[in-house]
């Protein structure tokens, strides 16, 4: 009991530290959150995509590009009042999440790695070719959803948006679904010898996903003001898969503080240029060789062992958050 | 024999490329009953297990599980149908929990609440002897307790049909005794079983009827020591050590 | 029609160089199992180790590309032995997983590195040889020629290295079956390292061969990585023949798609997406390839 209530503390206090951090930072880093908001909700649903339910997928960027786009193109091409317009964005995302996640069925490892990196490359391409549609490259401007120059109310409606995402995974991962997506990326033969519609559920998680970066796309794009198919690069997809896999594949709120962590310290080392990302390669390589299962489950593991000497850790620590 | 057999299979074919792994193969199974089925190695057992339970597609033949054909179906339709098998080498959910590899079973049936999966799941744990486990991760269990664990899953989608393969392979002597008395206690509580095994003095010792696969046919089908005593069955064990596989 | 020449010869050097990246992709994928997401910062690397010779040593051009396959064989083995190794053991859990991550943390690492070492801009390495072949209509400067012509001699040399040599035959014996390999006296630990290193090499060389062509650039690898995974995909994971077959069609379509669909930027993105779509296809329908064998696992 004594290490998931110092689990919980820990993310309540940093919860807290969010909420009140408007106050005492000044706009740079306010900023600077409410980007890495974005980030937090990729992550962290590329995190159960990945960790949870072993989809290893390269076409998650793709799905916030898809967002974006289409809620902003859906008020300036079709004419459609915002709310509606992101409505359908969102069903598009449903629909293509279901799609994809169909094809991939049978693909695992490195194929899916692959099968999804060729599907976000078509997709970013078909952006910047069709620059008639998209304005390429230029950029498409998105317009914002608060009056005023201010980025506050975006910091504060990226971070309801991380936490609605973090409780509703929580909740599908509490619910047999949760014990079925484990199931089915420990041994999917032998889920399926179990009874489980190993089908179903490998397309649920992936539309499920797919919706939370789509909404995370819809965000930026109302948050920056402008779109480029560059958000959909691979180095965008790398930075996901580095941030998940440094906080933690397999823990949610690891990934969303992986993010944070991550975003925020290539932001304070932009001074030394790309050292920082050379930095954030070797972390990767170090971490998954050391720390296979991320840093901030790591630190739970520590907390745990100070909490209680005799670490049998019980069936419900092991849903710490 | 009754007009619709609890379990019956007919023609049962798979060909991969150019071997016939399983040619021709039929047999039925009354309700409660317990077939041992045995032959030397690479004569098919394992591939008819893996057809009789959804895990691969029959070429040929078909499969009636109470009366319904259900040769070509997915693995969960089988298992859901209480069609229920173990594998040869374990396959548990490494990284979960005792408890939550018993009930992830129990719960792909949707009309099943966790609440009473989990008491199940505490019956079956009491029958294999293995309450104090309970919270234990999977992969941390000895070789032996994985293997019982693997019965434990099976019991849990409440089957009709049990399917055991190789369920004494590189079991300590002392648990072998268990496991051969678990069986016996399933089979008297009405569990119909087919028992898949090299050891033909455990198989001998819990069933009284016996299947003989060699190079994928069935060779002898009939009373234990009738079929031991027969020729051919004989022929294909010593025969099969020298031959090529 | 001499133009179609002009761009047909410049797509067959492109994908004969694209071919040789493809082949050590496909030979690391098909002895350790794993996809080397980082084998175009390999290919980078090779560029400028070769240049760095060149210019260091005073080494004569195609000297530069021996060496840089040399350094970059050396390289792979090192990466192999300290970051790929841990994975044979129980110790890494989810090996699919760990490979992909750390192999694209390797290409992060390395192009970043990169690019504060050596800086963003383009550096241009000598000529193997100056001047250009005419013949005819054709115009093909010598070092394209000289590139194309390395580029089949390596990929011939590799073939039969891997059918003739024992060395080659031990590396395919372990990519049809590790245990049966161990069992007959192959140390399979032994052959990852070496194909790990041979793969590099490989990558390093189609770099430094093409280098005097397209100049060097931090991000020189990108494009080539995503082409070598699309050609390892169409041609069959683990065959030569097929990287060389798939790297000849790709460097076709995109060179005739450039030269001929009207719109430059349309033609760049859809030539580029045209192969992502052959991938794709090519797992959907024929998840070996044209020439892979069938019994690798895909699930």
């Amino acid at each position: 009991m004594g290490s998931l209530s110092v689990s919980r503390a820990l993310q309540a206090v940093l919860l807290v530290v969010a909420l009140f951090l408007p106050l005492a930072a000044g706009p740079y880093w306010i900023h600077v959150g409410a980007i890495a908001w974005y980030y937090a909700m990729l992550a962290a649903s590329w995190a159960l995509l990945a960790g949870f339910a072993g989809q290893f997928s390269f076409a998650h960027v793709a799905f916030a590009a898809l967002g974006g786009y289409a809620s902003a193109l859906g008020v300036s091409l079709l004419g459609l009042p915002p709310a509606v317009s992101m409505v359908f964005a969102i069903v598009l995302a449903i629909v293509t999440g279901a799609l994809i996640g169909a094809l991939v069925l049978r693909l695992s490892g490195p194929y899916l790695a692959l099968f999804t990196l060729a599907i976000s490359e078509i997709f970013r391409l078909i952006l910047v070719a069709e620059e008639d549609l998209t304005r390429g490259m230029l950029g498409l401007p998105v317009p914002g959803l608060f009056s005023g120059q201010s980025d506050v109310p975006y910091y504060y409606l990226g971070l309801a948006l991380v936490v609605a995402a973090l409780l509703a995974m929580n909740w599908l991962l509490s619910t047999r679904v949760g014990l079925f997506l484990r199931a089915i990326r420990e041994d999917e033969g032998a889920a399926r010898a179990s009874g489980i519609d190993t089908t179903r559920y490998k397309i649920l998680v992936f539309v499920v996903t797919s919706v939370i970066a789509a909404i995370a796309g819809i965000y930026y794009g109302h948050f920056i003001g402008i779109l480029t198919p560059n958000i959909a690069i691979l180095p965008e997809m790398g930075l996901v898969i580095a941030m998940a896999v440094i906080g933690g594949i397999e823990s949610l709120p690891g990934a969303v503080i992986g993010a944070v962590v991550v975003f925020l310290l290539s932001e304070s080392l932009r001074a030394y240029g790309e050292w920082r990302f050379v930095l954030m390669g070797l972390a990767l390589i170090l971490v998954q060789r050391f720390a296979q299962n991320g840093l901030y489950p790591m630190i739970e593991q520590w907390s745990r062992t100070r909490a209680r000497p005799r670490a049998a850790a019980s069936v419900e620590d092991r849903h710490a958050g | 024999m009754p007009a619709d057999p609890f379990f019956a299979v007919a023609g049962l074919a798979k060909h991969f490329g150019g071997i016939h792994a399983v040619e021709d193969l039929s047999f039925t199974l009354a309700r409660g009953e317990i077939l041992g089925l045995i032959g030397p190695n690479g004569s098919g057992k394992t591939t008819t297990i893996n057809m009789v339970t959804g895990a691969l597609k029959p070429d040929g033949g078909s499969i009636s599980v109470e009366g319904t054909d259900m040769a070509g179906q997915a693995a969960q339709l089988f298992a859901r149908r209480g069609v229920a098998r173990t594998f040869q080498v374990p396959r548990l959910f490494r990284r979960m929990t005792v408890m939550e590899n018993l009930i992830v079973p129990a719960l792909s049936d949707a009309s099943e609440h966790r609440s009473s999966a989990e008491e199940r799941a505490r019956g079956v744990l009491a029958f294999l002897r293995l309450e104090h486990l309970a919270g234990e991760y999977a992969r941390a269990l000895s070789g032996g307790q994985q293997k019982l664990l693997e019965l434990g899953r099976a019991l849990m989608l409440k089957p009709r049909l049990l399917l055991l393969d190789e369920p004494f392979a590189g079991v300590h002597p002392k648990l072998l005794e268990q496991i051969i008395e678990h069986i016996r206690t399933l089979n008297r509580d009405g569990h119909t079983i087919v028992l898949v095994d090299h050891n033909l003095d455990a198989v001998q010792s819990i069933v009284s009827r016996v299947l003989v696969m060699a190079r994928g046919r069935k060779i002898a089908d009939g009373a234990v020591a009738e079929v031991l005593r027969n020729a051919e069955v004989v022929r294909a064990y010593t025969g099969s050590r020298a031959g090529a596989q | 029609m001499s133009y179609f020449l002009l761009l047909a010869v410049n797509g067959l050097v492109v994908g004969l160089i694209y071919a040789l990246v493809a082949s050590g992709l496909t030979l690391v994928f098909s002895v350790l199992k794993v996809v080397n997401f980082g084998h175009g910062s390999l290919y980078m690397l090779g560029g400028y180790a070769s240049y760095y010779l060149i210019s260091g040593l005073g080494l004569h051009p195609l000297l530069g590309v021996v060496g840089a396959m040399v350094a970059l064989f050396v390289f792979g083995v090192v990466f192999e032995r300290l970051v790929i190794a841990p994975m044979y053991t129980d110790k890494v859990e989810r090996k699919d997983e760990y490979a992909i991550i750390v192999t694209f943390g390797l290409t992060i690492l390395i192009t970043n590195l990169a690019l504060v070492v050596f800086g963003p801009f383009a550096k241009s390495p000598p000529s193997f040889m100056t001047g250009a072949l005419i013949a005819g209509p054709l115009i093909l400067p010598y070092d394209r020629l000289i590139a194309a012509i390395a580029a089949v001699v390596l990929l011939v040399g590799l073939s039969l290295f891997l059918k003739r040599t024992a060395l080659g035959q031990a590396l395919d014996a372990v990519s049809q079956s590790r245990e049966s390999a161990a069992v007959i006296g192959i140390d399979p630990k032994r052959m990852y390292t070496v194909a790990f290193g041979l793969g590099s090499a490989l990558a390093g060389g189609a770099g430094a061969l093409i280098a005097p062509v397209f100049a060097l650039s931090p991000s020189m690898g990108d494009l080539p990585a995503v082409q070598a995974f699309i050609i390892i995909v169409l041609g069959g994971m683990g065959s030569v023949g097929g990287s060389i077959a798939g790297g000849i069609l790709l460097g076709l379509v995109q060179s005739l798609g450039v030269g001929y669909l009207p719109d430059p930027n349309r033609a760049l993105a859809y030539t580029q997406a045209f192969g992502a779509l052959l991938l794709i296809v090519t797992l959907l329908v024929r998840p070996t390839g044209l020439f892979g064998r069938s019994h690798l696992r895909l699930e």
